[in-house]
């Protein structure tokens, strides 16, 4: 690879830039996943305000898990 | 969906532009191919319970409906993590 691009400065920012885009999706797409399967019984034509909830719910304390996960394993 | 044009080597001689432009479109079909693999599964444990002779009408209206509830089901997850008010 040419090296001039390896330190283009533009280049640098937008590939940590996009880094961070696969990491937020790819915590979209597990968070779904596992919510999806919790919250929805049979896809209708909209969502019920109760699937809405149970989703949104269902996110925040994901992440709330993965703080207490992550502090489980700091105090060793 | 044409998956098989194998793209030309990085970085050879390139503009940062027309890197950026192809980097870009590849992750695009990245992120295209793994949605339809999750949506494939995810439709047809929902929708497809007892798998008969062809696709029943009920089945297919199904999964048009799981598709468009998931997509919403990502938008609705990814505006309660990311949103201002966390």
């Amino acid at each position: 690879m040419d090296p001039n691009l390896a330190n283009n400065p533009q280049l640098i920012q937008f590939l940590s830039q996009e880094k961070e885009r696969a990491m937020a999706n790819e915590v979209v797409a597990k968070i779904t996943s596992s919510c999806w399967d919790k919250c929805v019984d049979k896809p209708g034509s909209k969502f019920s305000s109760s699937e809405t909830s149970c989703l949104s719910n269902c996110a925040l304390r994901y992440m709330d898990m993965t703080m207490l996960i992550m502090k489980r394993f700091q105090q060793q | 969906m044409d998956f098989s044009s194998p793209s030309p080597p990085m970085g050879s001689g390139q503009s940062p532009e027309a890197l950026m432009e192809q980097v870009q479109a590849q992750l695009q079909q990245a992120y295209a191919e793994e949605l339809i693999e999750t949506l494939r599964g995810k439709c047809f444990d929902k929708c497809v319970t007892k798998p008969g002779s062809s696709l029943s009408s009920g089945e297919s209206s199904c999964v048009s409906r799981c598709v468009d509830r998931y997509i919403e089901a990502m938008g609705i997850i990814s505006r309660s993590l990311f949103s201002q008010q966390r």
